[in-house]
């Protein structure tokens, strides 16, 4: 069975552009996706900022409505559908938005309870419970506005648990979290998964998709350029060999000179501290390490640590992405 | 020279983005409903609940006291929130740490406003006329032009103390709001000084636009520049002494914030 | 049915918790409406002194109709920003019975502009304030709430459809305040205003008060006033469910539920 059924849905948004002489500009947030997600099944979507994951979240939450195509969650319409499927999802955007700052946690979370028709009882108990879950309990009656990012994005969590959806969607929900909190909230998903819910969370920590869905989507330009477990994902690379360098200072030219060179199928650069790793995908593994020792040397940069490493779900989605990432 | 002349940039250049500060956010209907429309109603409220209380042959009263009263709309909300806004937008202490002449910046900021203002004023009056048979025959048009002129620049005034006192009070809509209604009570736009007790016609007295709105009613009336000579004189000095109160009190908060290390609490 | 209820209590509950502390809302529902009534007070000096009580009624009305103006136009919009719209749409609740919970809260505070308009008028002014007709009066105050929250109702989604049209919001304060007849009869006014008027829940309720404060209200008077505001308050529900369907509808094609 599947619980979310999503057919060439497309997204089109229409901005105006000017004061006087109004242009209209058309972006399209989402192009003709289509995927299945099955009842229990933890999916994970996944892709750079601004290559519709949102958009596709707020489609299926019914806030948004679809240029074209379809989706159903548990068999009802996402558009014309609506109110059914209400009771039965929760969400999270996340964020500093999306809470009453004037108002204390408890507040929230029992107005919240109260909009999704909780009996006060049962809410009563939930929210307790919640708050110990994500480790607010004994500061819910401050106001939201005190609260660091991190709690509340966790006030964020308790609030979508509250009346105890069916589906759930979580768009970024380790973000502002510190190691310990996200590590905790992961367990928490993974306990709802084993709870037979099921839930779409969407990310760009890699390791966090590689190591919790069943199967992953990615995402770029509004378009899926793959969909499977995160084991096949990877073999998407494993024609690919990572060389990593490190590097003190290396300038676009010498990135790109490197990126023209025939057997390199993508450089991408990461800043650590000091220094810089460049991140080498090449089919020839680690042969090409004498061509770019070469080059790097040419242009005078001055190099650390040189290893070759087996491709991880990050190189293959960067492959995916194009080294944009 | 060079003073002079940057003084002269900071005044011009104060106004210029005060202008688009002001007309940024320029769109017709917001613009029509707040200038136009709204005034419109003010005046026609306050003029038939006047007729309703004295009768229908002093309607003139309260229309021409609730037209020169709308300058306040620029002149406190206006000139207010160029000063009080300063400090939502955080950047007051930018301000404060500059070289530049503050009496001149402010004055510059103003320039706006006060055109602004009387603009409203001149559209008040013609509905006046249009809607509410206010008789502008015998009306020496360049005095109350005059008028009207000496009356916005001293409710600016006002509104430059005002809005360095809401530097250091409450939100600045709501020193706004307060202000513009507590003026529409006790200038004699709607309410007949004499009506009020003696002790609150001095405190009248030393507000702006209670001379100017009475030098209209007479100017209108067919009255000569020497028998408004002293309302207006009155009304300039009050305009005055405000602005240098005003740009008194913000010295001393910036002398005692910095003094005092509280800068960021502007 | 009873989840809704509790949805408006809450509502209700959560909306005086913020407005308590809102300076923006203190001075339109207490210090304008007292504003208005002083200047009232003051106009109307040297005429029949039963005008205490018609002040304190007419200052009143201003001050529950500048409150449900603004925060009936702002109230949606308010949401939007902090991006708790989207939450609330997406819930089984509809938006329209939050609404119904928040307009409330408003017409509830606002009242307290009436009881403060009479605190001042009995103790600076020391005008006699007696109530001629007092069981009219105050169910024509409750029939009054119900009146003013459907009006709030519709509103309410009028003024979320597009934000420029919150620019309007200053141009409709004073419009109310004379085809109402707050403070004083629409008689006043020319004829062809009239059914204006008549089509205005609030003039029916000012009318009410009026009569029933001062004492010349007669029974068929009061009860063409509660039957008119009960008709014109249904009218308004039915229009404004129409309304919050179209405007949610238009929002989620336009993607306006939140700022993103």
């Amino acid at each position: 069975m599947n619980a979310i059924e999503v057919r060439n849905l497309r997204r089109v948004f229409r901005a105006t552009i000017g004061t006087i002489r109004r242009r209209t500009k058309e972006v399209i947030a989402v192009d003709d996706i289509s995927f299945d997600i099955r009842d229990g099944e933890l999916f994970g979507l996944l892709g750079p900022n601004g290559a519709g994951k949102t958009t596709t979240v707020k489609m299926l939450t019914t806030l948004l409505i679809p240029t074209h195509g379809t989706a159903t969650i548990l068999g009802h319409d996402v558009v014309h559908g609506a109110s059914a499927i209400r009771p039965l999802i929760g969400f999270i955007f996340g964020g500093e938005r999306g809470l009453y700052w004037r108002l204390s946690a408890n507040d929230n979370l029992r107005y919240f309870a109260d909009l999704y028709h909780v009996d006060p009882d049962v809410a009563k108990q939930r929210i307790s419970e919640l708050l110990e879950l994500v480790g607010l309990a004994g500061r819910e009656d401050e106001k939201v506005e005190g609260y660091s990012r991190g709690m509340r994005q966790r006030l964020h969590i308790a609030r979508c648990l509250l009346h105890d959806p069916q589906v759930l969607f979580l768009d970024e929900p380790t973000m502002g979290l510190d190691p310990v909190g996200a590590r905790q909230l992961r367990q928490v998903i993974r306990n709802l998964v084993a709870q037979e819910k099921t839930v779409l969370l969407t990310t760009h920590y890699m390791f966090e998709a590689d190591a919790l869905c069943e199967r992953v989507a990615v995402i770029n330009h509004g378009k899926i350029v793959a969909l499977d477990t995160p084991e096949g994902l990877k073999r998407h690379a494993e024609d690919l060999h990572i060389v990593e360098v490190e590097v003190f200072g290396i300038g676009h030219e010498t990135v790109d000179q490197l990126r023209q060179m025939p057997e390199v199928d993508t450089v991408s650069v990461e800043n650590r501290d000091q220094k810089q790793a460049l991140l080498i995908h090449s089919r020839i593994g680690s042969a090409i390490v004498p061509q770019i020792m070469q080059s790097l040397d040419g242009n005078g940069i001055r190099l650390g640590k040189v290893t070759v490493r087996e491709p991880t779900l990050e190189d293959a989605y960067v492959r995916l992405v194009g080294g944009e990432a | 020279m060079k003073r002079f002349s940057n003084s002269v940039r900071i005044f011009f250049s104060g106004a210029v983005l005060s202008y688009k500060a002001l007309f940024r956010w320029f769109r017709l209907e917001p613009y029509l409903a707040t200038k136009v429309i709204a005034p419109l109603n003010q005046i026609m409220f306050f003029t038939l609940l006047g007729t309703f209380a004295t009768g229908p042959d002093t309607a003139s009263f309260y229309a021409i006291g609730n037209a020169i009263q709308l300058t306040a709309m620029s002149g406190i909300y206006g000139v207010t929130m160029s000063i009080g806004g300063e400090r939502n937008e955080g950047t007051l202490i930018y301000l404060f740490g500059s070289p530049a002449n503050r009496l001149l910046t402010f004055l510059g900021r103003s320039l706006v406003h006060i055109l602004d203002g009387m603009l409203g004023v001149i559209m008040g009056l013609i509905w006046a006329g249009l809607l509410l048979g206010v008789d502008y025959s015998k009306a020496d048009l360049p005095l109350l032009a005059l008028t009207i002129l000496i009356t916005t620049v001293s409710t600016a005034g006002f509104g430059l103390l005002m809005g360095c006192l809401s530097l250091v009070t409450v939100n600045v809509m709501f020193i706004n709001n307060t202000v513009y209604f507590l003026l529409l009570v006790f200038s004699g736009a709607n309410v007949p000084l004499a009506n009020f007790p003696v002790w609150v016609q001095r405190a009248a007295h030393l507000l702006p636009l209670t001379r100017g709105i009475q030098a209209a009613r007479q100017v209108i009336a067919g009255a000569s520049f020497v028998e408004v000579a002293p309302l207006l004189a009155g009304e300039i000095l009050i305009g005055m002494c405000y602005v240098a109160t005003g740009y008194l009190l913000f010295s001393w908060f910036e002398m005692l914030a910095k003094r005092r290390g509280t800068l960021e609490a502007f | 049915m009873i989840a809704n209820l509790r949805v408006v209590r809450t509502a209700f509950v959560l909306d005086i918790k913020q407005q308590a502390v809102d300076l923006f809302m203190i001075f339109g529902v207490v210090i304008q409406p007292l504003l208005i009534a002083t200047m009232a007070i003051y106009m109307l000096k040297g005429q029949d002194i039963s005008r205490g009580i018609y002040v304190v009624v007419g200052s009143g009305m201003t001050g529950l109709w500048t409150s449900l103006l603004f925060r009936g136009t702002f109230g949606i919009n308010a949401e939007r920003f902090m991006g708790t719209l989207e939450g609330i749409v997406a819930s089984p609740t509809s938006l329209g019975t939050v609404v119904i919970g928040k307009t409330l809260a408003s017409v509830s505070v606002s009242l307290l502009s009436m009881l403060c308009s009479y605190a001042v008028a009995a103790l600076v002014f020391r005008l006699p304030l007696t109530i001629a007709q007092p069981v009219p009066f105050f169910a024509s105050l409750v029939i009054t709430m119900l009146a003013f929250i459907s009006f709030g109702l519709l509103i309410s989604p009028l003024m979320a459809v597009n934000l420029s049209l919150t620019g309007w919001v200053n141009a409709l304060e004073y419009p109310m305040y004379i085809l109402g007849g707050f403070l004083f009869p629409i008689l006043l006014l020319p004829g062809w205003t009239n059914p204006v008027s008549y089509l205005l829940a609030p003039y029916w309720a000012a009318r009410a008060l009026h009569l029933t404060s001062s004492g010349v209200a007669t029974v068929p008077d009061v009860l063409l006033c509660w039957a008119m505001m009960l008709l014109l308050g249904g009218a308004y529900i039915a229009i404004s469910y129409r309304l919050f369907t179209v405007v949610l509808r238009r929002a989620r094609v336009d993607a306006t539920l939140s700022l993103m």
